[in-house]
């Protein structure tokens, strides 16, 4: 029992440095990687290589969308994202001759958005564990989508589409444009409206939410629906720009997606975090590895610097929190 | 072997002068506790009079801030649980900490499992086990899962387990609370084998009768105080009661005198088989109604029941006379009514949020649009609230883990309240929370009441049902024993009905 007043002084300056050190790391980690990157490389900032940099971040980045959601629910983590991404690239450029390019998109976004309500359905109203409720929806229909098209790489026939997608509009790659407004919905989700509120209780404590008459179980659900359906949208993107995709194009995604959402400082105990920090660590992650890439860091080791740094995260997210008195 | 008289007998276990505050509470003051081989000791008092915080320092759980703890005359320090259990001290708690999916034997043995390098030989094991049983008398087959037992069999597996370790002090803290009269009949004579063996047992119970039954002493306390230690031999149940609540009230609690009106909130016999039976009760607007009896007599599941948050079996909720669907928090909120729940940190407050969210939480649809929330309401309403209630500070984006219990206590009842509702049920509103908070959170209570809400108190500090009831129901092992009206109600009216001591009405 800490009474405000009584806290003595050594404890909120304390209080003061946990809340600087969470607030302001991340900030200070990519402006380090900016000045770093500069000194090691010429190549680095340079308009060229940071566009790449940007696009590279949106095919995660709109994943990293629903993973926040995932993560700030309290729902640990979604697995499913590599099967949801190759059944949209897939769908998207193999139903492309029958439907044309347009549904066949719309087609590949359904389809991993279905697999995602059976996710949210089970997480969510049936209660079952998120990781192995993900890697058994995953598995399936990564394993139907490789049955659908024997296995085989999928060719697409719509290089106007390609063009445009990679292309620029008012001076901004598209593909950048689409991932800045999946963002900015996300961002607005979360902060502005009643379901983000929903969210945040939840994840921080999901027996007050319930005695607090918020629906639990869709607010739980809808978190997995919403990164399969966007998992889903990232591979249509994905498979539309490269116009060829293979079931296993979607490999790593969950990776890099979780790397981000904790690099970003958001807690995997839920009920903390926002869509800013989750795109933040998005952003030092691939600088990061464009650094490691430009100085021609060789890949293993490029695994061990990206494991470290998810291991550190992790390991301030738990001290803070213990710092900050709430469990 | 001729049971020892215990007075002639030096103790096995004597505490004398045992202190203990924690913040902001003085839990124990000056209490002396000596128990003798082959005696059955009990230790009787209301909630909150020290019982546990005695038995978890002689349990090595917390060390006393003054006071020394002897064994067989020789003074001892524990500073971990080990270490106490190292010495003889054998503690068997309410819950019960068994592995279900290990047969009893292994439950026995674990721990100290008979084992040839790493290899445990299961017949030792089995074979010890059943020595203990037979020991205890008990018929328990050791192979048999203990997930597959009752629970009272459980119990039984419990002491066992303890008594293996040979304790040469046996603490039973409410052995008999989920049992059945019948069930306790088995536990009793395993409580008589123990103590034929020179076992000193220090026996807690609610239940006087019982007390009375198996017991050779009895020690009162009192707001941590050692009140008494008379032997049990010509004592009374009135007369027990009497030692435990006798204090004299005073008038921190001044009550409002409010005009009553129609009934609000209507339970009709309210079941959920094995928790409570057949509760029926009546709130009408502007009364403030107490939900008294021990702990475990079911109070907390009644209330969470009326709120939809624990399931019911039968009977039915009625608000204004007419019948609601309460089967989640949701519609009981919808109906009107709002829980301030027993467990703060569980159901109350969602710790790692500010203020301001916490508030909002259940009327998010009043300060938004179409699911977008306008935040400008959203903080007029938290504001006003939280000053309404005296949280303080008043500042609503700080994270409630920043704030004392107390004020923790007030964010959850601004959250309710926030709700405009008919019936406010308070489940231990006070529990935990420093003096000043209390108040003000009795005055806020008076001045609901005044506004005609239906106020249903559940507290299990007597003098504050007391003072703030208008009415007082009481819960006895999940029965109605009594309904007592201001006039009637005290404290020996109120502790006879919640020790049982009277016939249902």
């Amino acid at each position: 029992m800490t009474s405000t007043s009584t806290v003595p002084p050594r404890a909120t300056d304390e209080k003061r440095a946990n809340k600087l050190l969470g607030g302001v790391a991340l900030p200070v980690g990519i402006l380090g990687l900016l000045i770093v990157g500069s000194l090691l490389s010429e190549q680095f900032l340079t308009t060229r290589n940071l566009t790449n940099v940007v696009i590279n971040m949106s095919i995660v980045g709109i994943i990293v969308v629903g993973m926040t959601f995932v993560f700030i629910v309290r729902g640990l983590a979604d697995l499913s994202v590599p099967a949801m991404v190759g059944i949209g690239a897939l769908l998207a450029l193999g139903l492309q001759p029958a439907l044309g390019s347009v549904l066949a998109a719309l087609v590949g976004v359904l389809a991993a958005s279905l697999a995602g309500l059976i996710n949210g359905l089970l997480i969510g109203y049936a209660r079952l564990n998120p990781v192995i409720t993900t890697l058994a929806t995953g598995t399936i229909v990564l394993g139907v989508a490789q049955a659908a098209v024997g296995g085989v790489i999928v060719y697409g026939n719509d290089p106007e589409l390609q063009a445009f997608l990679t292309g620029r509009l008012i001076g901004v790659p598209v593909i950048v444009l689409i991932f800045l407004a999946v963002a900015l919905g996300g961002h607005l989700l979360l902060s502005r409206t009643t379901f983000g509120r929903w969210v945040y209780a939840t994840g921080s404590n999901p027996e007050a939410a319930r005695a607090s008459a918020i629906p639990l179980q869709f607010t739980k659900g809808a978190a997995f629906w919403m990164t399969a359906t966007l998992s889903g949208f990232s591979g249509v993107l994905l498979g539309l720009t490269l116009q060829t995709a293979r079931p296993g194009v979607g490999a790593g995604y969950e990776f890099d997606a979780i790397t981000a959402v904790v690099v970003g400082g958001v807690s995997l105990l839920g009920g903390f975090g926002s869509m800013p920090r989750a795109l933040g660590g998005l952003l030092l992650v691939t600088l990061l590895s464009n650094i490691m890439v430009l100085n021609g860091i060789p890949t293993e080791s490029q695994g061990l610097v990206m494991g470290s740094l998810i291991a550190a995260a992790v390991a301030l997210d738990v001290y803070l929190r213990r710092r900050g008195g709430a469990s | 072997m001729i049971t020892p008289s215990p007075t002639d007998t030096p103790p096995v276990l004597d505490m004398t002068g045992i202190t203990k505050s924690f913040p902001g509470v003085k839990a124990l003051t000056d209490v002396d506790l000596s128990v003798s081989a082959g005696e059955v000791h009990a230790i009787v008092g209301e909630n909150g009079a020290g019982k546990s915080t005695l038995m978890k320092i002689l349990a090595g759980v917390h060390g006393p801030d003054r006071g020394t703890i002897a064994l067989d005359g020789e003074q001892v320090h524990f500073s971990s649980p080990l270490e106490a259990k190292a010495h003889g001290i054998g503690m068997v708690y309410q819950e019960i900490n068994l592995v279900p999916d290990l047969s009893v034997a292994e439950n026995i043995g674990l721990g100290d499992m008979p084992n040839s390098a790493g290899l445990v030989k299961r017949k030792a094991l089995s074979q010890r086990a059943q020595e203990v049983l037979d020991q205890l008398g008990t018929r328990i087959d050791p192979q048999q899962l203990v997930g597959r037992l009752s629970v009272s069999q459980q119990q039984l597996v419990e002491i066992a387990k303890i008594y293996a370790r040979q304790p040469r002090i046996m603490v039973l803290d409410e052995p008999t609370s989920s049992l059945s009269q019948h069930e306790a009949k088995a536990l009793f004579s395993v409580v008589e084998r123990m103590r034929a063996k020179g076992i000193a047992i220090i026996y807690i119970s609610h239940r006087l009768r019982e007390v009375l039954d198996i017991s050779d002493r009895v020690t009162v306390l009192r707001d941590g105080r050692m009140i008494d230690c008379r032997p049990t031999a010509g004592l009374t149940p009135k007369e027990m009661i009497t030692l435990m609540v006798g204090r004299d009230l005073d008038d921190v609690f001044p009550k409002r005198e409010v005009e009553i009106g129609q009934p609000v909130l209507e339970v009709r016999e309210l079941t959920r088989v094995g928790l409570f039976e057949d509760i029926s009760l009546t709130v009408r607007a502007g009364e403030i109604v107490g939900l008294a009896g021990l702990v475990g007599a079911g109070r907390t599941e009644v209330a969470r029941a009326i709120f939809g948050l624990d399931r019911f079996d039968s009977g039915s909720v009625l608000i204004d006379g007419a019948e609601v669907t309460v089967r989640s928090p949701k519609a009981a909120v919808r109906a009107g009514i709002a829980l301030v729940p027993e467990d703060r940190k569980r159901d109350g407050v969602a710790l790692s949020l500010t203020v301001k969210d916490n508030i909002a939480l259940p009327v998010l649809d009043q300060v938004a649009a179409f699911g977008w929330v306008l935040r400008s309401q959203e903080r007029r309403l938290a504001q006003k609230k939280a000053e309404d209630l005296y949280v303080s500070p008043p500042v609503i984006e700080r994270t409630v883990a920043t704030f004392s219990g107390g004020n923790q206590q007030k964010v959850v009842l601004a959250k309710w309240l926030a709700t405009n509702p008919k019936v406010l049920i308070l489940d231990e509103p006070t529990r935990g929370v420093d003096v000043g908070a209390k108040s003000d959170i009795h005055t806020i209570i008076g001045e609901l009441a005044a506004e005609g809400v239906a106020v249903l108190m559940i507290s299990s500090e007597l003098p504050e049902v007391l003072a703030v009831s208008d009415r007082v129901y009481v819960l006895h092992e999940g029965r109605l024993t009594a309904e007592l009206s201001r006039a009637d109600a005290n404290e020996e009216s109120v502790m006879t009905a919640a020790t049982g001591e009277v016939a249902a009405p």
